[in-house]
């Protein structure tokens, strides 16, 4: 590769580009649409490939972060070069964000600014799934606050995995509209009246409102027609299950807390959960809490760290019941029966200085 | 007869809301950190008021204010895991150290020694 | 057949939280650190929805559910706004 295209030829000939990457299936596409259209308009090309830190990556399981960084890194350099092929592309690059404590999509927007700025970047070419660590879906306000710091971008025009295209984006829009308008209708009316008149009037109302202002921020995740009311159903199976479970643990810290001698054993472990980050990671977490005996304390990916009152308590979070159920809501019943994470290995104890 | 059954409905269920709250306040005044509060602060949120809202349930009958108690019961189950989870992360991320038994290793010797041989990388 | 009224039993059950309540407050005042005040005024906030509702059964007031479940939203509010200020910046409460 050479490294010194820009300054034999004119300097408009050399095409700076910034291209943040995170680990999603459309990534490989993203970078070679980079490449590709970056040698379209220039003979010589500049790409700078960048990972940004999330904001929880200070955390002592940031190793792992880094780890995965360079790895992206390291694949994507070779996907240029693979694909740049003779052309003149130069490589940089980076990860940013590690002491910036990056949260929302202000904040990433603006390291990418500041990074631009550094280098005098041309234009940024963004990965339409692009999702750094974070679980919520990022890429429409990093859009808008890209737009208000006034950085060009664009979003790599990628072939995502079937049902994602342009003319399913409208039906999901629609389905979002649907449940979220027919939820707060439903909300209002439980409230209200549902024989009178007014009430079914204003409610439909205010549920319209409710449904255009909120329902992209309702739902990060795009429902799925048939999955989603299953999904509903499998879960009010699995609340008499959590009810029951929290009336033993209930019981089981009583007994401890009333006795005069009190024996708590607390420890900290580290649990590895085999559920989806976002909604499901969500339940587990809060199903962990809910239970008197543990209580999650950081939820990191599918890492859960959790501190647990009473042995009893540990051995059953380590049994993975919870686990199990929320599998289930999520994945079917057939997705339930899986080992639990201290058979998979997957469960720790660990000190305080985990924290 | 049927007064008579929800009366002693409410009075038993009443009980057991009044008992998990008494037995959560004890735990929240008695135990050493706040990790540990947090757990037993749960029990208030759950069987507590569970308990409690159930009898309001029962005493209304079938009626909209039994719907309004359900949904009380559903906003307390969702919201408080959430708190408790806000801070406890708080509280670690604030530096404050838990309370851990000293060497969980001999903590008790049964039925996790494959566990607790993971442990000791720490 | 029933030795006390349901009312009674009601403005009882009421007045058994209300004392729990306060015993809370100690946890609230003494600390001693943030998140211990903070997790003591979160019970609170459930126990005062739970003692509403109480009331709402024992005085026969239904419409005290309302305010009850206004406050569980408004409890809801406050932990998400909790949340997101601490996590945001790992800041101190």
């Amino acid at each position: 590769m050479s490294t010194d295209g820009h300054q034999e030829g004119a300097a408009v000939a050399v095409e700076r580009l910034l291209v943040p990457l995170s680990d999603t299936v459309t990534v490989r596409q993203t970078v070679g649409y980079a490449v590709q259209s970056g040698l379209e308009d220039a003979d010589s090309l500049e790409c700078h490939l960048v990972v940004a830190m999330p904001y929880d990556a200070d955390v002592p399981e940031s190793d792992r972060y880094r780890d995965d960084a360079e790895n992206l890194l390291s694949r994507a350099q070779s996907w240029v070069e693979e694909d740049a092929g003779t052309a003149d592309v130069t490589i940089e690059t980076a990860t940013i964000g590690v002491d910036e404590y990056l949260f929302g999509p202000r904040d990433y927007a603006e390291i990418f600014d500041a990074y631009a700025a550094d280098h005098g970047i041309d234009r940024v070419v963004i990965d339409p799934e692009y999702q750094p660590g974070v679980t919520a879906q990022l890429l429409q306000p990093l859009e808008r606050e890209l737009e208000r710091i006034g950085l060009t971008y664009e979003e790599a025009p990628v072939e995502r995995p079937a049902r994602r295209g342009r003319l399913v984006g409208e039906t999901e829009d629609f389905d979002r509209l649907f449940a979220t308008f027919w939820i707060s209708y439903g909300f209002y009316l439980v409230l209200g009246d549902p024989t009178y008149w007014f009430d079914l009037l204003t409610g439909a109302a205010v549920a319209g409102i409710v449904a255009v202002s909120l329902a992209q921020v309702t739902f990060t995740v795009p429902l799925d027609r048939v999955q989603s009311p299953i999904r509903v159903v499998r879960f009010a199976i699995y609340v008499p299950y959590l009810l029951w479970e929290i009336i033993k643990a209930n019981i089981a810290v009583s007994a401890v807390i009333l006795r005069p001698s009190m024996p708590i054993d607390p420890s900290l472990s580290r649990v590895n959960s085999r559920v989806r980050s976002g909604l499901p990671l969500t339940a587990l977490a809060n199903s962990i809490t809910l239970t008197p005996g543990t209580l999650t304390v950081r939820a990191t990916n599918q890492e859960l760290l959790v501190h647990s009152l009473i042995p009893d308590a540990r051995e059953d979070l380590f049994d993975g019941g919870l686990e199990r159920g929320i599998r289930f809501v999520f994945y079917g019943r057939a997705a339930a029966a899986i080992p639990s994470p201290r058979e998979r290995d997957d469960a720790e104890i660990v000190g305080g200085e985990e924290l | 007869m049927i007064e008579t059954l929800q009366f002693w409905a409410v009075v038993v269920l009443l009980g057991l809301g009044v008992f998990f709250t008494f037995v959560s306040t004890v735990g929240v005044l008695r135990l050493p950190d706040i990790y540990a509060r947090a757990h037993t602060a749960s029990q208030t949120d759950t069987l507590g008021a569970g308990f409690a809202l159930a009898a309001v349930a029962v005493a209304f009958g079938w009626q909209q204010a039994t719907v309004y108690s359900v949904l009380l019961l559903f906003f307390v189950f969702i919201t408080n895991p959430t708190a408790a989870h806000a801070i406890a992360r708080s509280a670690a991320e604030t530096g404050v150290e838990p309370l851990l038994t000293e060497d969980p290793d001999d903590a008790d010797d049964d039925a996790n020694t494959a566990v607790e041989s993971e442990g000791e990388v720490q | 057949m029933t030795p006390w009224s349901l009312e009674t039993v009601f403005l009882g059950g009421a007045a058994a939280f209300v004392v729990l309540a306060i015993a809370m407050f100690y946890r609230a005042v003494v600390g001693p650190t943030t998140q211990d005040r903070l997790l003591a005024v979160n019970v609170l906030g459930t126990n005062t929805v739970v003692i509403l509702a109480l009331l709402a059964a024992g005085l026969d007031q239904a419409w005290f559910l309302d305010v009850a479940l206004i406050y569980a939203l408004l409890n809801f509010l406050m932990s998400i706004a909790i949340s997101k200020f601490t996590v945001e910046r790992g800041g101190v409460l």
